[in-house]
């Protein structure tokens, strides 16, 4: 009896043991990407902050022109780009996005751009609308992607084919911590405290609507670079930190294991000695 | 000279930080030089050489796509890509030209290849013509 219930341990940690490899080797490639694309964000960062700061500032301090990208229109037709990843086991990396989504989307008559398989496959199997599936695959997409992208978001926001632009991405904190964030890309909306602030004069060259109509696609296709750099990052983090709490947890089955293991040979071996013990007797 | 500070910032990161003297660029609608003291104003950028005096010293770069802007003396330039002149890879942009020729010169080709073609030979005849200035 004791025999099989030690034979069937020994093959439980076998495979624990073989389970606790495949996710230490998955951690290791994690932090090697991680730090790739750890640099690939910060060096798009300044990028994506200066892009940021220069756009807000043309739009509180600038003149009364009325642009389109500028006007709140009273539909609620909406586009969501959802940025996740490809694959599964990063912990809640892919969940996080998906569920900031359906939160955002409540009311809405909404449209998904996925960029990422498994928010793709997500979509898919709830029937949610997908403008696109272009991009699904977020390892592969380019800048040049993310900027006909931009380009055909703003043309149907011209259209009135949309009205909303919204980028669902996961922020960079630091390696232990990330946040699914949603972000509004467009109508750009000015703050009202902002606008009366306004004291000096800025020229446009040749004219403020066609200065605008040419920068905002380009801040559109910056920004969303920017969030993939960072949503990158953080599923490379994201799957480091569950890979190594897998390969912790299988550390710590396997020790509970071996004792029971262990205690389960001693009591085999102590009653074939009493066994023995008492057949000379 | 006046010297102002100049920022260009582009997603591959920083390409310059620090004072420069005058900047001249190419934007949508010609080209536009900047020196201390310019006026507040915003443009979207070409295609096209980009002329930028540190200490005294000319330095080109080809510079594609994005905006510049100048807001309170301060100069930031935010191409889509930059590069310096002496680090633009002419044999890529060289095969980068032929593949762009060729799809040009293919009768079948549709109309958003021709575009992208074209705009490909642009960017690539952009670059050859800034990397002999050095």
């Amino acid at each position: 009896m004791a025999g099989v219930s030690t034979k069937e341990i020994k093959t439980r940690i076998r495979s624990m043991e073989s389970t606790r490899q495949i996710t230490r080797a998955m951690e290791m490639v994690a932090s090697a990407k991680l730090r790739k694309a750890q640099v690939k964000a910060m060096a798009c960062r300044p990028y994506f902050e200066t892009l940021y700061r220069a756009m807000w500032d043309i739009v509180d301090t600038g003149s009364d022109f009325s642009s389109p990208f500028l006007q709140k229109k009273d539909g609620n037709k909406a586009v969501f780009v959802l940025i996740s990843g490809d694959r599964g086991l990063a912990g809640g990396y892919n969940n996080n996005v998906q569920k900031l989504l359906l939160s955002q989307m409540e009311g809405k008559d909404a449209a998904v751009l996925p960029m990422g398989k498994k928010g793709a496959d997500y979509l898919k199997s709830h029937e949610i609308k997908m403008l696109t599936e272009q991009y699904t695959q977020a390892e592969t997409v380019s800048l040049g992607d993310c900027f006909s992208v931009a380009k055909q978001l703003c043309k149907g926001f011209k259209n009135g084919e949309i009205d909303e632009v919204f980028v669902i991405y996961t922020k960079f904190r630091s390696v232990l911590s990330q946040e699914p964030m949603c972000l509004q890309l467009l109508p750009l909306q000015r703050s009202e405290e902002k606008v009366s602030k306004r004291t000096q004069e800025i020229v446009y060259e040749p004219d403020g609507a066609t200065v605008f109509d040419a920068i905002v696609p380009e801040y559109l296709g910056g920004v969303l670079y920017g969030a993939l750099c960072e949503s990158r990052a953080s599923e490379q983090a994201a799957r480091r930190t569950a890979m190594d709490a897998a390969t912790e947890n299988a550390g710590e089955m396997i020790d509970a294991l071996s004792l029971q293991f262990n205690r389960a040979r001693q009591a085999a071996i102590t009653q074939e000695i009493t066994e023995i013990v008492a057949g000379s007797q | 000279m006046k010297d102002f500070s100049l920022t260009i910032v582009t997603p591959d990161g920083l390409a310059f930080d620090g004072q420069a003297q005058e900047l001249i660029v190419r934007t949508t609608t010609g080209d536009l030089g900047i020196l201390a003291g310019h006026v507040n104003c915003v443009a979207p950028l070409g295609m096209g050489l980009a002329t930028i005096v540190v200490d005294g010293q000319k330095r080109y770069g080809a510079c594609i796509g994005g905006m510049v802007s100048v807001l309170n003396g301060q100069v930031k330039l935010v191409p889509t890509t930059f590069e310096w002149s002496e680090q633009i890879d002419t044999a890529r942009a060289a095969l980068s030209e032929n593949r762009a020729r060729t799809v040009l010169a293919d009768k079948s080709a549709s109309d958003t290849e021709l575009r992208l073609a074209e705009a490909r030979l642009k960017r690539a005849l952009v670059r050859k013509s800034v990397a002999g200035y050095k």
